[in-house]
């Protein structure tokens, strides 16, 4: 495992180098995913100023969900950007050479891309995990526990992004299918944590876990919330593991295919 | 001791993909698709000893791809089994990875925005070299395919021949025992070729590594491979020595003729030499050079035509190859 590990930095590492060696393209696209993000946060605010506080969630909880979920979102398509390319490497029969290597496969698809722009949303969510802790005067547990749940909240989108591009080995028009997907699971992420009450959170809680990286780790934080946390984590740990094992399942049905490929 | 290295038997592939049914309509088509099946490689088997060099040939289609694919563990067999160096593909991919270097023609493996020194090193710390055997193995490898003079360019500015160069490089910084390359010399110019096919042949001596391509190139089977096995409609068809598929097309050469005006008649040909095409516009003659050499046929076809042009060629693969399958 440590050798693996090794060699992912190694791989991220030398994706980075690759990516920056574009630097026009590296920095366009850094500046222009954080300009993106601000702009929608400038929106959240308008419209919480002018709608109040809608099921005890205020603008600062606001800031929160958008941290969470940019800080996870950013890590995983940021280092881990190979999963989002799974559609494209099945169906060019570019997933050869991963197969042909030596690591474990998973980890060397994740590390064979580095998503550039999710710098730009990194940035983005230090930025607003930094304004959410001083807003909320956050003592040292809390901030102990919003690290936990940046970890908790990441896991839980790479669990999902596994999932939904694993997907990918069953249909031959995976782009649109994971795409679809991939939006139904992370449009009510960004949406206003207090609108989700009743069967609504309790299916974007336990059947598509949108929840988890951003809505439950705010309350989880604001009301210190134990009994939450505990949740979080089985179902985080829940989606890990079946992230895993689907994927593992559907790399079986690869059948490869002769068109030109370039890169690594 | 058992000196294979490759041991197939029984190997099958099939595919299934949904068809269309025009007689239904597109709702039953839609959630009710027929499926067929296609059997990519029938039952083969063959072994493999270590050291020696292959051409697993066939023509577009005929399950090549596909087998070099389940050598490797890219593909799951059917059925049958596959045993590489006591590896089976299907269980121990990642064992096998650090045994076997590969070399698709059609695909790379280098970072296109880095020098080709980076993409060489990746693939030392992907094997697991210390930082020492990398630095030693890149030094052999630059030395031994000649990359000096481009190893600091990135490699989406190497020629194609350069880059095919590389490509075969970076398959062999952990020094496998078993090579195998898929169309390596597609795309490439006849120096290029060349190139690329003396350097097999130099680390299949020195260091043993045993070949196993495919390619539609005939020069790459002829120079480089001591045994020939063809493969068509997935099944194997024929596996014998390279010298004696060769003498089945080296044994005839083609001459076309361009007139210089029209050819109004096809007179008879010496011995030796006969008509594959007649036509007021081009001649093609095939000539048996076990009866009659190219000099003596060519002097004796220019007393007979008056031409503006001439070329003179091998068969080609594919045609071997049908001659080869019809026969059988």
């Amino acid at each position: 495992m440590k050798k693996e590990l090794k060699f992912a930095l190694y791989a991220i590492k030398k994706n980075i180098q690759s990516s920056a060696e574009l630097r026009t393209s590296f920095l366009m696209n850094i500046v222009g995913m954080a300009i993106n993000n601000i702009a929608f946060i400038i929106i959240w605010m308008f419209l919480i100023k002018s709608v109040g506080v809608i099921g005890g969630w205020t603008a600062m909880d606001i800031v929160g969900l958008q941290g969470f979920i940019a800080l996870s979102y950013g890590t995983i398509l940021s280092t881990a950007n190979g999963l989002r390319k799974i559609a494209d490497y099945t169906a060019s029969g570019a997933l050869d050479r991963f197969m042909l290597s030596p690591k474990n496969l998973l980890i060397r698809i994740a590390t064979s891309s580095f998503g550039v722009s999710a710098i730009g949303d990194v940035v983005f969510g230090i930025v607003c995990m930094v304004i959410y802790s001083f807003a909320i005067s956050a003592s040292i547990s809390q901030i102990f526990l919003v690290l936990l749940l940046l970890i908790i909240s990441t896991i839980t989108f790479l669990s999902m992004i596994i999932l939904i591009y694993s997907t990918s080995f069953f249909f031959t028009d995976a782009n649109t299918v994971t795409s679809g997907i991939f939006e139904l699971f992370f449009t009510p992420a960004l949406f206003h944590g207090g609108a989700f009450q009743g069967v609504m959170r309790f299916v974007f809680t336990f059947f598509i876990p949108s929840l988890l990286i951003g809505t439950l780790p705010v309350e989880i934080v604001r009301n210190i919330s134990l009994d939450k946390l505990l949740l979080l984590i089985i179902l985080t740990i829940f989606w890990f593991i079946f992230s895993i094992f689907i994927f593992n399942r559907a790399v079986r049905r690869y059948e490869s295919s002769n068109f030109m490929t370039f890169g690594n | 001791m058992n000196n294979d290295s490759i041991i197939v038997s029984n190997l099958t592939k099939k595919f299934t993909f949904q068809v269309k049914n025009k007689a239904s309509g597109w709702l039953k088509n839609l959630f009710f698709p027929e499926k067929k099946e296609i059997v990519a490689v029938n039952n083969i088997s063959f072994s493999v000893k270590s050291g020696e060099r292959i051409a697993f040939i066939g023509p577009n289609g005929a399950g090549k791809s596909t087998t070099i694919k389940m050598l490797t563990g890219i593909l799951f067999p059917t059925s049958g089994k596959i045993n590489i160096l006591g590896l089976d593909p299907t269980k121990d991919r990642k064992k096998l990875a650090y045994q076997i270097g590969t070399v698709f023609g059609q695909r790379s493996q280098l970072f296109p925005n880095l020098p080709l020194t980076d993409s060489l090193e990746f693939f030392g710390v992907m094997y697991d070299l210390s930082d020492s055997d990398i630095k030693k193995r890149i030094a052999e490898l630059i030395k031994l395919f000649d990359l000096g003079s481009f190893i600091d360019q990135p490699v989406r500015k190497l020629s194609l021949g350069q880059r095919m160069r590389a490509e075969v490089a970076a398959s062999l910084i952990h020094k496998p025992k078993i090579i195998l390359l898929d169309e390596p010399t597609i795309g490439l110019d006849v120096v290029a070729k060349k190139s690329l096919r003396d350097l097999l042949l130099k680390i299949n001596r020195e260091e043993n590594t045993t070949i196993f391509l495919t390619s539609h190139d005939v020069g790459d089977v002829e120079f480089l491979c001591e045994r020939t096995i063809v493969i068509n409609h997935g099944v194997v068809i024929k596996d014998l020595p390279t010298e004696e598929l060769s003498t089945t097309f080296v044994n005839e050469k083609y001459i076309d003729l361009i007139p210089e005006n029209i050819f109004n008649s096809f007179p008879e040909l010496p011995e030796g030499i006969r008509y594959s095409l007649k036509d007021k516009d081009k001649i093609i003659v095939v000539v048996n050079i076990k009866k009659i050499n190219i000099q003596e046929s060519l002097r004796k076809l220019l007393n007979i035509f008056e031409v503006e042009d001439i070329d003179v060629y091998n068969v080609d693969l594919e045609t071997v190859i049908r001659n080869i399958y019809e026969r059988n």
